[in-house]
């Protein structure tokens, strides 16, 4: 099947055969799919390495056959998003999770749209854990893992700002004691839920919170990325 | 593939290793050697097994050597003050032979990449921490590629020498020599406009 003039961001790019790459992106019509950019690490490729770089949104010609398809063209479209220093390393984890919790070619327009919103965000230099944290909400949604955060898991009752809970990944909120690791205050789940950005601390539990369900929906992993990201 | 011989099919089979050779031309190098140039196929024998035995890596660079201190970290005349880290031992050769520097390496074997499996550890970056911290190195030129991932690398290693007081510096990039302004992609175009230099 032909498909033209597809959107796309790389999310990753390894090498493939032996001039070859495999080039995984993020497409809305067909979800993530493999691309395989034939001849783009010889010298004089028609195709420069440099337009399937990551974090530059583009428009993929190719063909699908099965699971990959094959590159026939890809231009670059819209301004060229640079994103330097600790947002560099917060992209290539926006890339491993993205690749960890899609399966390819399961089409969702609406991740794309957030990721390049994302991107966007992080280009203009917005607080990367707080627009690390709206992505992660908004892809687990568009996943089907939407987050329950306004109301407590056993009673059903709306969260109280002040109280303490817990997140449990496949229930929900749950009554926490306030000491305990994973510990949260209704405050911070409500401040997600109602997409404003909490205090310094209502982050780090957010974050924490975060990494244990994005742990759970990866069926017990964990991503390198963590290790990377302080 | 039968050719009457069992030994002639496993060379062949074993020189498919190589980068770029397939089935056909590990077929012609095998029966080259056998027809005119057996001295030289036992030259590369040998070579290539006491190369597979004896090369590991430096410890203090990383790169590439049969001795636990490779000969460009234990020379004299190289300036102890600079420290380059590049990410393969080809990206040093390139160095060596384009460029007159005369200080140190460090060879990361690899880049920051999740996706890979690459993080900090595999690079070897507590080793780099630990030598920035042994004061002998005054600036770091990061020469990783301009690739995304490479740039990535580049900004946590420069947390590592502003971690230790050390300044990091970070290979130009711009229009190649003899390039075309209308050719050059965007990408490259627009970091050589944002880092364009005063004349004179």
């Amino acid at each position: 099947m032909r498909i033209e003039q597809q959107p796309a961001f790389v999310l990753h790019a390894r090498p493939y055969r032996e001039t070859s790459l495999l080039v995984e992106c993020l497409t809305p019509d067909y979800g993530r799919i493999g691309v395989v950019a034939r001849g783009v690490r010889k010298e004089r490729a028609r195709l420069q390495r440099a337009q399937l770089e990551p974090f530059q949104r583009i428009q993929l010609d190719m063909l699908l056959k099965g699971e990959l398809a094959t590159l026939r063209g890809a231009e670059p479209s819209g301004a060229v998003m640079r994103l330097t220093g600790d947002a560099g390393l917060a992209g290539l984890y926006l890339n491993e999770l993205v690749v960890r919790l899609t399966g390819r070619q399961d089409p969702n327009a609406a991740l794309f749209a957030f990721y390049e919103r994302t991107l966007r965000r992080m280009a203009a230099g917005e607080p990367l854990a707080w627009t690390l944290r709206r992505f992660e909400r908004d892809m687990l949604d568009s996943l089907g893992y939407a987050l329950q955060l306004d109301v407590d898991a056993v009673q059903g009752e709306p969260l109280e700002p002040k109280a303490t809970y817990f997140y449990d990944p496949e229930s929900g909120a749950m009554p926490g004691r306030a000491g305990d690791p994973q510990a949260i205050r209704g405050a911070d789940l409500l401040a997600l839920a109602a997409d404003q950005a909490p205090d310094t601390a209502g982050l780090a539990s957010l974050r924490r919170m975060m990494r244990q369900v994005i742990g759970f929906h990866l069926g017990g992993g964990e991503l390198r990325a963590w290790r990377v990201l302080r | 593939m039968s050719n009457g011989s069992r030994l002639l099919g496993e060379l062949i089979d074993a020189l498919r290793c190589l980068p770029g050779v397939g089935a056909k031309s590990a077929q012609r190098m095998a029966f080259h050697l056998l027809e005119r140039e057996r001295q030289g196929g036992l030259r590369l024998a040998s070579a290539l097994e006491s190369a597979m035995r004896d090369v590991g890596n430096c410890t203090r660079c990383r790169n590439f050597s049969e001795t636990p201190v490779c000969s460009l970290c234990a020379s004299a005349s190289r300036d102890k003050q600079v420290l380059c880290v590049v990410e393969s031992p080809s990206d040093l050769a390139a160095i060596e032979q384009a460029t007159g520097y005369r200080g140190h390496y460090f060879v990361l074997l690899g880049r920051l990449s999740p996706l890979d499996g690459l993080g900090p550890d595999e690079l070897g970056l507590p080793l780099l921490a630990e030598r920035l911290g042994e004061g002998e190195v005054d600036e770091m030129i990061i020469a990783t590629n301009p690739t995304v991932e490479g740039e990535a690398t580049a900004h946590y290693i420069g947390q590592l020498a502003k971690a230790a007081g050390i300044r990091a510096t970070r290979l130009a990039h711009g229009v190649p020599l003899g390039g075309e302004l209308e050719f050059v992609d965007r990408g490259t175009l627009a970091h050589a406009f944002g880092s364009r230099q005063s004349l004179g």
